[in-house]
């Protein structure tokens, strides 16, 4: 017999002309279920008109980026049990520094656009890519496979990083976690046009070393150890163009 | 389209969550306490150089200061300055690493060292400062 | 979509990020050595007039009070134009700030070498 817990949602509801305010639903819920089969319930049974985005439900897609109690999660790979006890809240709410479309939907456009902007790649060479220097993230290389052999790039551009970081919330203009971790791995030794783009005003120097992004990237991205890898790669630039390397 | 002021980016008053840290990570934390002291000892570092000037207004002057600084309101004062101070530049020292992409995975670790080193010293300081 | 601005290219960089980080370590040294100068080594850590003519007549120390000023003052002001920076100002509101946060820095730097030598006149 599956447990069963009761637990109220509260959640966003903002459309044009209305103003965000939180409803209340109670729902009987198995807790190993997780939030995204809470959400789509109340869509269900109780509000068809709750606006929501959803799709593969295996955290490969990246459409289910909610905050979950104030913290940024993949609602379809977060049990219940994680955020809440039985008889206890969920507090459900679109994720921060994106334009609200309505309800638990943003407007990822500009994320997007700028993704293609620094056109970060979907696959890399398995050993390029470099993680930092701990054996928890090591892959070690097989060497019996091809020399051409690929994978796809972490990212699923779930805009949770953008939404942790503290510096959208004033600044818009910034490139965020996602895009610079996107041109770290695209590479500045083979897209020099990127320098402008991760060295200007705009760029890593913006960064503040919340490791916001890091903590909440359901993907194993490391965006904050990215962009510190840029600001290496900058300053060693700046250093060689200095004393002569190039003049 | 309306947007709330939470989660519109153009809202100017979003730096109210630069030092909304609660159920977030030990980065935003960090962040936050030393967005925090930075003020903190701006304010500090000027009112300090301000202060001075009852220097060059001669040996009573610096008397009469010496003496309202030694009360404890300004004592106190200078133990908030202390702690802020500690832990601004222990905090500054792991972005400085980090920043550099030295023990990036560690940061979380850092951040707790940064805390109990600022914890101690700030004991030490304060047991000090109203015993002596 | 290109968001590329034709505004000036003002706004964090890499040198006044640097020079942020350096000055920052340099303040963590500086001040160690500013505070046991001060308060440990005098009998009466400053606290009376006496000791501060002496003490600024020491060989060394207004060397390195100014170059504690400066250093201090740097790391202080560009790090209030970051937090400037993060509420995302006009370039001609940021060019004002600019010019402000340089201003206010030389003056207290200016300041600092003022009263050093008046100090250091009236000991002799």
């Amino acid at each position: 017999m599956a447990e069963k817990w009761t637990v109220t949602f509260l959640i966003n509801r903002q459309k044009d002309g209305v103003e965000p305010h939180f409803e209340s639903f109670q729902l009987e819920v198995n807790p190993d279920e997780y939030v995204l089969d809470a959400i789509e319930r109340v869509w269900a049974f109780h509000d068809r008109s709750l606006l929501f985005r959803h799709a593969c439900h295996h955290s490969t897609c990246g459409a289910c980026g909610m905050r979950v109690n104030g913290v940024e999660k993949l609602t379809c790979i977060t049990t219940i049990r994680s955020v809440t006890s039985d008889g206890g809240t969920v507090k459900v709410e679109p994720l921060r520094n994106f334009p609200v479309v309505g309800d638990l939907v943003v407007d990822m456009t500009r994320l997007y656009a700028r993704m293609e902007m620094v056109k970060a790649p979907s696959v890399i060479p398995l050993d390029e890519a470099p993680k930092p220097d701990t054996s928890v993230f090591d892959i070690k290389p097989d060497h019996d496979a091809p020399d051409d052999m690929i994978r796809l790039v972490d990212c699923i551009e779930c805009g949770m990083c953008v939404s942790a970081c503290p510096v959208p919330l004033t600044t818009p203009e910034y490139l965020g976690p996602a895009v610079l971790a996107g041109a770290q791995h695209q590479g500045l030794e083979k897209n020099p046009s990127l320098l402008e783009l991760v060295d200007g005003p705009n760029g890593v120097w913006r960064c503040h070393s919340a490791f916001e992004c890091t903590a909440v990237c359901p993907s194993n991205v490391e965006p904050g150890w990215r962009i510190m890898d840029l600001r290496k790669q900058l300053v060693k630039k700046r250093f060689q163009r200095l004393f002569g390397r190039g003049g | 389209m309306t947007t709330t002021a939470r989660t519109d980016p153009h809202a100017r008053s979003n730096f109210w969550k630069w030092f909304d840290a609660f159920r977030r990570a030990p980065g935003m934390w960090a962040y936050s306490l030393n967005r925090l002291s930075a003020i903190g000892l701006t304010v500090y570092l000027f009112l300090h150089l301000v202060v001075l000037r009852t220097l060059a207004d001669g040996p009573q002057a610096y008397d009469d200061f010496v003496a309202l600084v030694k009360s404890p309101v300004f004592v106190f004062g200078e133990l908030v300055v202390v702690i802020g101070g500690v832990y601004h530049g222990l905090n500054g020292l792991r972005v400085a690493l980090t920043a550099f992409g030295i023990g990036v995975p560690y940061q979380k670790h850092m951040f707790y060292a940064v805390l109990i080193i600022t914890a101690v010293v700030s004991l030490v300081f304060g047991i000090h400062m109203f015993t002596a | 979509m290109l968001e590329r601005s034709t505004a000036p290219k003002s706004g964090e960089n890499t040198w006044l990020w640097l020079l942020k980080i350096i000055s920052g370590v340099l303040v963590i040294v500086l001040l160690f050595v500013h505070l046991v100068v001060n308060h440990l080594v005098p009998s009466e850590g400053l606290l009376s007039y006496e000791e501060v003519i002496a003490y600024v007549t020491t060989p060394g120390i207004a060397l390195m009070e100014m170059t504690f000023l400066v250093v201090v003052v740097s790391h202080s002001l560009i790090g209030l134009r970051s937090i400037i920076l993060d509420l995302n100002p006009s370039p001609g509101l940021l060019r004002v700030v600019n010019w402000v946060l340089a201003i206010i820095g030389v003056a207290a730097v200016v300041y600092g070498i003022w009263l050093m030598q008046m100090l250091v006149a009236q000991a002799a």
